[in-house]
């Protein structure tokens, strides 16, 4: 196989993924406390613009879309159960506000989901959780070989006259894949082994700096979420309006969910 | 032709005191699912007549007790290399399976954490099935507060399927194997849709219904089940049970066979003066 | 006086479920700062050899282990493989299975995180060993699009980066290329001549390395003698076309590279230059026809305007550096890759897989699946309708009739490229293609399977491969074909076109000149 252009395979570190984790929790605590259209579709708002200015290059930034269209489909769902009661205008506003609840905190999630590296989540693992790590990052790398060994085999048996399909001959297909992937684990142990696996103590090369700027952003979205929460407990603010009453708008609270956009204004790390 | 085990090294701790805490966790962890009809009232947190699921704290308990279970499984440590790259390659495959999008959900993914719970034993199953799920929901973007639900539920699948028959004639295997696959899919879904049920039906008439008691709200998720997902759990049970008949005796052969390339039983070497 | 870097005192090894020890009370020694070779047949005990060398044998393996390795003056036995990683590194013969992190740079520091070296240390040493094995520009890619050569200069730039002395390495080039093992022979090269490193490597192609190496080892049935190159690879009668031909006509010493040849044939003998014609024009019926044949691969167009026919009887090799398109030419002409442009005709129709066509892929593992070798040949003949047909002829046109009842996958290699040429050879297509069916094979099964590549040639059918095994070609081929960029570029017999170019050239060309293709013929020539 011969080298190819560099830019196509580079990994472009985006924020610290602690600061995303930071910032999808506490937008979806927002999401969790409060069932008021207004809140909620604002917070859409600014998951769709941040997904848009840093969603990464890699497959996962499709993810936002499914995440979309699940989050439509609880909504649709959580409407459909009220016909199983008693159905009335106040039940079904109810509901759809619940439902909608449920879909904004998949939204956000499908942001997080959109611009962080799965690598990077895994380079976070704190020490004592190195194995399972490193068993789920060898996971990752070690899918497209499997994937690729899938249609290698599925290829090779035809051109025996093996026709393998999801029911017939199924071992011809299942066997040969498991078989390399076995010898590919005995390679892999050993060259783990032989580079001092399980050593002790371990250090971490060139981790990943929690710069001011992804500080920024977790602190922006501690202190939306805290505003959010004050109000829940606090109950300054009407965060569950009655079911046919106009929803109203702190405007205090909206410019809390405006602070959780403030990542998409800011800029990505190196590329 | 005796199956290999595969558990971490064992930990200094007294035995007892770690089988003890494992007993615990697991508990916690099987409360994180089944609480909706084990608490009768939870406090209402606003107060507000309309809601009584509320409030990010009943989430957190819930995280909580599963993070613990996850954190003092996985963060056991001493697993070695041959663990880790099994796990990374098996947990490939779970990856890989995840991508054609079957409809009823990771179905096949299954297959994979029966097959090896059963070739390697429990310790491992759970290992293999907790850090799959994750690896395979880090690949199609499919972070979120539901990933600690699915990485424990998937666990206990590949740790029952290591309690199952491992050595012995095939029919009793590959049976056992199946059946075990046809209950969990069923198993699964339903517990699983217990943590969303809550929020899915909400208030509704089939919701959770904090002042009702155990067998009310029993009845309430049944319904609730019955309307979203036994259709797909079937799909699933009867997929999980059709896999393991069609290819579980040569993936089982092939795992047994690669643990003993593996030399997975390593014993101390023995060593022999003279020669 | 500096210890010596490796020591093998009386070790004898066994491993659990073995009848047989695999290593034999072995003495060895190998001086610090030297290139050692470690020689021998398949199965002969040299992986064993190596990974004693870290203490893989015996802590990974388990087993019955005596005696003592001293590697850099410490005791296998009393440290575990991962206490040596500071003082010996093991490169595997699959590096690609061997990576553990996605990214170059986070890979070569995958060893040194292991062993708690501090992060500004371990920036400077990322960094010498990217210069080290000229991988800076790659320092950033994910290991996966690397090319073989690239991974596996990482591979040892990932082991070495902890700072050992002493690299141990398990066949690097035999899934590589000729460019790409030259690549990593001239890396190896440097870090012994430039950089006082003590470097140890086990090879089946000896030509590649034979002219390179100071010392050679040679096993045997888990016995290890040593001695100058020359030597040992005579006495083990292995060795590069060269060695074959200065043992048939008897010259002392044995030539192990061409310009050792070149110098020992003016010495003692001169045969007729251009000698010998082609190998027999076949003039059989075209089976299969290519017209104007083009094929894409990822909107990128891999094969252009190909015209080809093959002839009942021929036996055709087909050749190029890698992505010339052997493999998408060899898929196109099976009917399994779609022909964007042209066509492919094959006895009358469209290929049909498995029916007129079969083709062995390079991984040829890939169709085992049964558990005897007997069951994959009747699997075969089942999923053609003939699940009762006889097994055993089948198994005797590829010489493993003795191994019909073992499992495929605890063959050799070369035993399982067999049972898969045997289980493909089962449809009864009389097109069979394969790809690159040599690469790491031991000399028996490579005999093997050029007799069968005759017989089924000599029953009217015709046979295609791919290969970068110049002396196979060269033994055994009526046709030659060059590929280059998509496009065939030679076509005509083996002598004219490996003859006429200097990558393909066989040995025997490059010593004797065009028409000269294997040492049998010359030493007939010559006697």
């Amino acid at each position: 196989m011969t080298s190819t252009g560099v830019a196509s395979q580079t990994r472009r570190l985006g924020f610290h993924p602690g600061a995303w984790i930071c910032w999808s929790t506490c937008a979806g605590i927002v999401a969790f406390v409060t069932t008021d259209p207004v809140y909620l579709l604002l917070l859409w708002a600014v998951a769709w613009f941040v997904y848009a200015s840093h969603r990464s290059a890699g497959a996962t930034a499709a993810s936002f879309r499914i995440f979309v269209l699940a989050g439509v489909l609880a909504l649709i769902v959580r409407v459909a159960l009220v016909f199983l009661g008693t159905v009335n205008a106040a039940n079904v506003a109810f509901a759809a506000r619940e439902g909608l609840r449920l879909a904004t905190i998949l939204v956000v999630f499908g942001t997080f989901n959109a611009v962080t590296d799965p690598f990077a989540v895994v380079r976070l693992a704190p020490r004592r959780f190195h194995e399972p790590a490193l068993a789920a990052a060898l996971a990752l790398s070690i899918a497209p070989r499997t994937v690729a060994s899938v249609q290698t085999v599925r290829e090779a048996q035809r051109l025996r006259g093996i026709n393998v399909s999801p029911l017939r001959s199924l071992p011809a297909l299942a066997v040969p894949v498991l078989e390399r992937g076995m010898e590919d684990a005995l390679t892999l142990a050993e060259s783990m082994d032989a580079r001092g696996h399980g050593g002790g103590r371990r250090t971490r090369y060139r981790p990943q700096p929690f710069t001011p700027a992804a500080a920024t952003i977790a602190a922006s979205a501690a202190l939306a979420a805290g505003t959010f929460l004050s109000a829940s407990f606090g109950g300054w603010a009407e965060l569950h309006p009655a079911s046919l009453a106009r929803p109203e708008a702190d405007p205090l609270l909206l410019v809390a969910i405006a602070v959780l956009a403030v990542p998409g204004m800011l800029k990505g790390e190196r590329a | 032709m005796s199956a290999a085990t595969i558990a971490p090294v064992a930990s200094t701790r007294a035995p007892r005191l770690r089988i003890a805490a494992l007993i615990v966790v697991n508990l916690l962890g099987a409360m994180a699912f089944l609480w909706p009809f084990a608490l009768p009232a939870l406090l209402d947190v606003t107060g507000n007549e309309e809601h009584r699921i509320d409030g990010p704290w009943i989430l957190l308990i819930l995280l909580v007790s599963l993070g613990t279970l996850l954190f003092l499984e996985l963060g056991r440590g001493g697993l070695g290399p041959k663990a880790v790259a099994l796990i990374g390659v098996l947990g490939a495959a779970m990856v890989a399976l995840r991508l054609p999008g079957f409809v009823a959900g990771f179905s096949a993914m299954f297959i994979v954490v029966l097959v090896a719970g059963n070739a390697f034993g429990p310790s491992f199953g759970f290992l293999l099935g907790a850090v799959g799920t994750f690896a395979s929901g880090l690949f199609v973007g499919g972070l979120g507060p539901w990933l600690p639900f699915q990485m424990v539920a998937i666990g206990w699948v590949g740790a029952g399927a290591g309690m199952l028959p491992r050595d012995g004639s095939w029919p009793v295997r590959i049976g056992a194997l199946a059946a075990y696959g046809f209950v969990i899919g069923y198993a699964y879904g339903a517990v699983l849709n217990l943590w969303s049920w809550p929020f899915v039906a909400g208030s509704s008439a089939i919701g959770w219904d904090s002042a009702a008691g155990g067998i009310a709200n029993l009845r309430h998720y049944v319904t609730f089940y019955a309307a979203t997902s036994f259709a797909w759990d079937t799909f699933r049970a009867v997929g999980n049970a059709a896999l393991v008949i069609v290819v579980g005796k040569p993936l089982l052969a092939s795992l047994d066979r690669a643990a003993r390339k593996m030399r997975l039983h390593v014993a101390e070497p023995i060593t022999r003066q003279g020669a | 006086m500096t210890p010596p870097a490796l020591r093998y005192d009386g070790v004898s090894f066994t491993y659990p479920d073995a009848d047989r020890p695999a290593l034999d009370a072995v003495d060895a020694t190998i001086d610090d700062g030297s290139f050692a070779l470690v020689v021998g047949p398949t199965g002969a005990g040299k992986s064993t050899f190596l990974r004693a060398a870290n203490g893989l044998v015996p802590h990974f393996t388990g087993g019955v282990f005596s005696g003592r390795v001293h590697v850099d003056g410490r005791d296998t036995l009393a440290s575990a493989p991962r206490k040596l990683a500071g003082v010996v590194a093991f490169v595997p013969q699959d590096p690609a299975a061997s990576f553990v992190l996605d990214r170059v740079e986070d890979e070569l520091a995958y060893g040194m995180e292991n062993l708690g070296v501090d992060p500004a240390h371990m920036r400077r040493r990322v960094e010498e060993m990217l210069d080290l094995l000229d991988l800076a520009e790659l320092r950033e890619r994910s290991v996966r699009t690397l090319s073989g050569g690239e991974r596996q200069r990482v591979a040892i730039a990932a082991a070495m980066a902890a700072g050992p002395r002493i690299l141990v390495l398990d066949e690097p080039t035999s899934q590589l290329d000729p460019q790409g093992a030259e690549h990593v022979m001239a890396a190896l090269q440097r870090l012994v001549h430039d950089h006082a490193m003590t470097v140890v490597l086990a090879e089946h192609r000896l030509e590649r390395v034979a002219g390179w190496v100071d010392v050679a080892f040679g096993v045997d049935e888990g016995r290890v003698f040593t001695g100058d190159p020359a030597a040992v690879i005579h006495r083990l009668a292995v060795g590069p076309p060269v060695a074959r031909l200065g043992r048939l006509v008897g010259w002392d010493p044995v030539p192990l590279t061409v310009r050792d040849a070149r110098t020992a044939a003016r010495a003692h003998a001169n045969p007729v230059a251009n000698g010998h014609a082609s190998l027999g024009q076949t003039s059989g019926e075209v089976i299969v026809a290519a017209n104007a044949l083009e094929a894409k691969h990822a909107q990128r167009r891999v094969l252009r305007a190909i015209d080809l026919q093959l002839r009942q009887g021929e036996i055709v090799a087909l050749m190029g550096r890698n992505g010339a398109g052997k493999t998408t030419l060899l898929r196109t002409l099976a009917g399994v890759h779609d022909v964007a442009r042209g066509s492919v005709i094959v006895d009358g129709h469209a290929p049909q897989p498995g029916v007129d066509v079969a083709l062995c892929p390079q991984e040829s593992d890939a169709v085992l699946f049964s558990e005897t070798v007997e069951d994959e040949v009747r699997a075969t003949l089942a999923a053609r309708g003939n699940a009762h047909g006889a097994v055993s002829p089948w198994l005797e046109r590829l010489g493993i009739v003795a191994l019909a009842r073992q499992h495929p996958r605890d063959l050799s290699a070369g035993q399982r490229l067999l049972v898969a040429t045997a289980a493909i050879a089962a449809t009864g297509a009389p097109v069979l293609f394969l790809d690159e069916p040599t690469r790491g094979l031991d000399p028996d099964s490579k005999e093997h399977l050029a007799r069968f590549l005759r017989s089924h040639t000599a029953d009217g059918g015709v046979v295609m491969f791919a290969t970068h095994d110049v002396e196979l070609a060269a033994a055994v081929a009526t046709r030659a074909v060059m590929l280059a960029g998509g496009e065939i570029i030679a076509d005509g017999s083996p002598a004219d076109v490996l003859g006429d170019s200097h990558v393909f050239a066989p040995q025997m060309t490059r010593v004797f000149g065009p028409g000269w293709l294997t040492p049998e013929q010359v030493a007939e020539a010559l006697t």
